[in-house]
C-alpha cells in the first residue's frame, strides 16, 4: 500500500475481501439503516475537554497500591488519556486514544510486554467498546491503529499485545517502518495528515531525543502531543542540532495553528519544580501533564540561549542537553 | 495365569541397577527411585531414630542457657535466595520482611524490595540475657513493613524453645541518621521489655559505654555474646559498626556494603575504614554483613536506585579482605568529587547517587549482566 492509498484508507473497504461483495452490500445497507450520523469532528473547535486534578501516581510502598494498572481518563467523550501506574513502571508514560468515525488511534503503550503483567489490549478494547456503546457504533467496524511517539521501549513495549487484534495495524520497530507507516518521503519536515474519520492527525518529524519521533497534532482537541522531546520533566536531548530545530517547527506550528494544551510522555516534576529523580516509583505531588504554548515558547527562548552541554531548567522543563551519560540533576543528599 | 509370585519379583529388583535406596541411606528416603514416596512396609519409626540426639530437652525444668564459647566462628548459613522483587513491584507477592536464619540464636531479616527500594537488612541476635536488634528497615507503617510483629513472632518462638518467658530486646542502628535504617524504630516504641539505643551522639555513646569517640570501642552484652560496638563514622556522622564475635561476624550497615556506598565525610570514611582493618586484624572475622545490596553477581554491576526487581544481585557477606580494598579505594577518592568502581562496591564521594562514569577499573572483566526487562 502506497502513501496515497494508505491515507485514503478505508475501514469499510477492508471488510470487503472478508465478507464478499454481495454479503458487504446488505450488511452495509444493514447497517446504514441503524448507524447514526457521523460525528462531526470539525465544528465548534476545539472540542473541550478536561484533564485530571490529579493522575494516578504510584504509592510510597508498591506491594500496597491497590491502583489499577492504568488509568483511564476521558479528556472528552471521543478522546481517552491513559496513563500507567507508577507501581507497575517507574516510566509511566500517558497514551492518548483518539476515536474518529472509522479509526482509531493509539498513540504509545506503556512500559509493559506481557498481558500478564497488565492487560493493555483489554483495557483499549475495553475503551473502544464504551465509546461504540455511546454512539451506536460496532467496535469491530473500528479500525485500530497502534503507533507510538518514538523509538524507546517504554513506548512500543506493549505493542505485542495487539499482534493477533483483528482490524488491528501496529507500526513497526525501525526508523523506516515507522517513517513509512505515516507515508512520509521527507522526514522530519513533511507533514502528513492521518483521517481518522473526520478527525484529523497532523503528523511530522520531531527528532532529538532520539532519531525517530514524531509530534502529533490532533485538529479536534488541537492537543499537540510531543512526545520525549518535551514533556514535564527531563527532555534527555541526546542530539542537540535536530531538537533545535524540532522545537524551531513546533513555534512555527504554534504560529500557524490554534494550540490548547502541549502535552509530553511523562510527568517527572513536582508542582513546585522540584525533580522526581530517574526510577521514583511515587510521584505524591507531581506537576500536570499538559502545558501551555507560552510555557513551549518560554522553553524555546531559553534554549536559543544554550550553547553548551548541561543542564537547564526552563521554568517548565529540565532540557538535558547531551548529558545523560555522566550526570543527573540531584546532588548527594548527604554530606556532613 | 500369575504364577510369578513375590521372590522372583525380589530378584528382579535386586539385578535392577536403577535399584538405589538413595542418597541419604534413608529407608523413607525420597530419592531411592524404587520407592519415590517412600515405602509404607518398613515402619515410621526405624531403630536410628532411637539414637538420635533431640535438639531440644524433653523435661526442661530450668531455661536453657548456651555456651557461646567457641573456637572459630559458630556454624550457619545464609545459603538461600533473598527475596529481588518483581518485573511488576505491584503484583509481588513474597513476604514483607524475609526472615532467614543463620544458626540458632542469630537471624537475619530483609525488607522486600517491592515495599521500599532499599530492601535494607537487619539482624537479630540473642544471647543468655537478651536479644539485640540491629537497624529497623526504611518503612515506619507496620501494615507495609510489619518488621515489629515479624520480630516478636521470632522472639516468642525463640523463647519458647528456651524454656523462658520472656527476653529483653535492645534496638540499636548502624546510624540513627540513615533513614534506609531507622524508620522502622517507631514500631518499636511502647514495646516492653525494650531498650532503644537513643539518637543523640552523646547519648548514644554513652550507652554503648563508648568513652572516647571514635577510637575507642563500646559493648552489648545480650548474656555470655558481648556485642562489640565499633565506632565507623564516613557515610554518616553517628555510624556504628557491631562485632559479633559468636558467629566471627561484622555488621557494618551503610559503611561498607555490595551496593554503591554514599560517603558523607571522606577523611572519616578513611579513618573508620582503617579502625575496621586494625579490628579485624585483632579480631576474627568471618564475613561483613552491610545494610543493603545494589550490586549484581558480575562484578562492578549495579542496579540503579529505586530499583523494584534485582534478579541478579550479589550474595550479602563480604569476606574481610574488602575492608582493604575498600580502603584503598578510599583513598584514591579522598578530596575527589568522583565515583569509583570497584568488582564488588561502588564508591560515591561528594557526587550524585545517580552519577554514571566512563572509567572501568582496570583488569576487572565487564561483563554485561542480563536485562530482566
Amino acid at each position: 500500500m502506497d502513501r496515497r492509498a494508505f491515507l485514503t484508507y478505508n475501514a469499510a473497504i477492508a471488510a470487503v475481501p472478508l465478507t464478499g461483495a454481495a454479503l458487504t452490500g446488505l450488511s452495509d445497507a444493514a447497517s446504514a439503516a441503524t448507524r447514526p450520523p457521523p460525528i462531526d469532528f470539525k465544528a465548534n473547535l476545539p472540542a473541550t475537554g478536561t484533564f485530571p486534578d490529579k493522575w494516578i501516581c504510584g504509592s510510597s510502598s508498591c506491594i500496597d497500591n491497590t491502583d489499577p494498572p492504568v488509568q483511564v481518563h476521558w479528556y472528552n467523550p471521543h478522546t481517552a488519556i491513559l496513563r500507567q501506574n507508577k507501581a507497575y513502571s517507574y516510566e509511566a508514560p500517558f497514551a492518548p486514544l483518539y476515536f474518529g468515525n472509522d479509526r482509531v488511534l493509539l498513540l504509545d503503550e506503556g512500559y509493559v510486554q506481557l498481558r500478564n503483567d497488565y492487560d493493555l489490549r483489554a483495557v483499549v478494547d475495553q475503551c473502544i467498546e464504551d465509546w461504540c456503546r455511546r454512539n451506536g457504533r460496532d467496535p469491530a467496524s473500528l479500525e485500530l491503529l497502534v503507533a507510538f511517539s518514538h523509538l524507546h521501549d517504554d513506548h512500543y513495549a506493549a505493542t505485542n499485545q495487539f499482534a493477533d487484534r483483528p482490524n488491528t495495524r501496529y507500526m513497526g520497530l525501525t526508523h523506516e517502518e515507522m517513517v513509512g507507516f505515516w507515508g512520509m518521503t521527507n522526514f522530519p519536515e513533511e507533514r502528513v495528515t492521518l483521517d481518522l474519520g473526520g478527525r484529523e492527525v497532523l503528523i511530522w518529524g520531531s527528532p532529538g531525543h532520539v532519531v525517530s519521533e514524531f509530534a502529533y497534532y490532533d485538529s479536534y482537541t488541537q492537543i499537540l502531543y510531543t512526545g520525549d522531546m518535551f514533556y514535564r520533566g527531563r527532555c534527555y536531548i541526546s542530539f542537540w542540532e535536530p531538537w533545535f530545530d524540532s522545537m524551531k517547527r513546533l513555534i512555527q506550528f504554534c504560529d500557524t495553528h490554534p494550540v490548547t494544551h502541549v502535552m509530553g510522555c511523562h510527568v517527572e516534576i513536582s508542582k513546585d519544580g522540584e525533580d522526581y529523580a530517574y526510577g521514583m516509583t511515587y510521584q505524591p505531588d507531581e506537576a500536570p501533564v499538559q502545558m501551555t504554548v507560552q510555557q513551549l515558547r518560554e522553553a524555546w527562548a531559553y534554549a536559543q540561549k544554550i550553547t553548551e552541554p548541561g543542564i537547564y531548567f526552563t521554568g517548565t522543563v529540565f532540557l538535558c542537553n547531551q548529558t545523560r551519560g555522566t550526570t543527573t540533576i540531584d546532588k548527594n543528599p548527604y554530606r556532613y | 495365569m500369575f504364577t510369578r509370585s513375590q521372590p522372583v519379583w525380589g530378584h528382579f529388583l535386586a539385578q535392577s541397577p536403577t535399584r538405589s535406596t538413595g542418597f541419604s541411606g534413608s529407608s523413607q528416603a525420597a530419592t531411592g527411585r524404587a520407592y519415590p514416596n517412600g515405602n509404607p512396609a518398613l515402619g515410621y519409626n526405624p531403630p536410628g531414630v532411637r539414637n538420635t540426639d533431640s535438639a531440644l530437652p524433653l523435661h526442661r525444668t530450668r531455661p536453657v542457657t548456651h555456651d557461646y564459647a567457641c573456637d572459630g566462628p559458630a556454624a550457619g548459613s545464609l545459603s538461600f535466595r533473598w527475596t529481588y522483587g518483581s518485573n511488576v513491584a505491584a503484583k509481588n507477592r513474597d513476604p514483607r520482611v524475609q526472615v532467614v536464619q543463620y544458626n540458632e540464636d542469630t537471624f537475619v531479616l530483609r525488607q522486600n524490595v517491592c515495599v521500599h527500594w532499599e530492601a535494607p537488612f537487619t539482624y537479630l541476635l540473642f544471647g543468655n540475657k537478651g536479644a539485640l536488634l540491629i537497624d529497623t528497615g526504611a518503612t515506619a507503617n507496620a501494615a507495609h513493613y510489619p518488621l515489629r510483629e515479624t520480630v516478636d513472632a521470632i522472639i516468642a518462638r525463640w523463647v519458647k524453645a528456651r524454656g523462658r518467658s520472656k527476653v529483653p530486646l535492645t534496638v540499636a542502628l548502624t546510624s540513627a541518621e540513615d533513614i534506609a535504617q531507622n524508620q522502622g524504630l517507631v514500631q518499636f516504641a511502647d514495646r516492653p521489655d525494650t531498650t532503644i539505643v537513643p539518637k543523640p551522639l552523646a547519648l548514644m555513646q554513652k550507652t554503648y559505654g563508648i568513652a572516647n569517640w571514635p577510637s575507642g570501642t563500646g559493648r552489648i552484652d545480650l548474656g555470655d555474646r558481648v556485642i562489640t560496638v565499633v565506632p565507623t563514622p564516613g557515610t554518616h556522622k553517628d555510624g556504628v559498626s557491631f562485632y559479633d564475635p559468636y558467629c566471627d561476624l561484622l555488621f557494618t550497615g551503610d559503611l561498607l556494603f555490595p551496593g554503591k556506598i554514599n560517603i558523607g565525610n571522606d577523611t572519616d570514611f578513611v579513618a573508620s575504614l582503617e579502625r575496621l582493618k586494625a579490628f579485624a586484624a585483632a579480631n576474627p572475622v568471618k564475613w561483613l554483613l552491610g545494610g543493603h545490596i545494589e550490586m549484581m553477581f558480575v562484578p562492578g554491576k549495579y542496579y540503579p536506585r529505586f530499583a523494584t526487581f534485582k534478579p541478579y544481585e550479589r550474595v550479602l557477606e563480604m569476606t574481610p579482605n574488602l575492608i582493604d580494598e575498600a580502603l584503598e579505594a578510599a583513598r584514591a577518592v579522598q578530596g575527589k568529587d568522583m565515583m569509583l568502581i570497584r568488582p564488588d562496591f561502588v564508591l560515591f564521594n561528594g557526587v550524585s547517587p545517580d552519577q554514571r562514569t566512563p572509567i572501568w577499573p582496570e583488569g576487572v572483566p565487564n561483563i554485561r549482566a542480563p536485562h530482566p526487562f
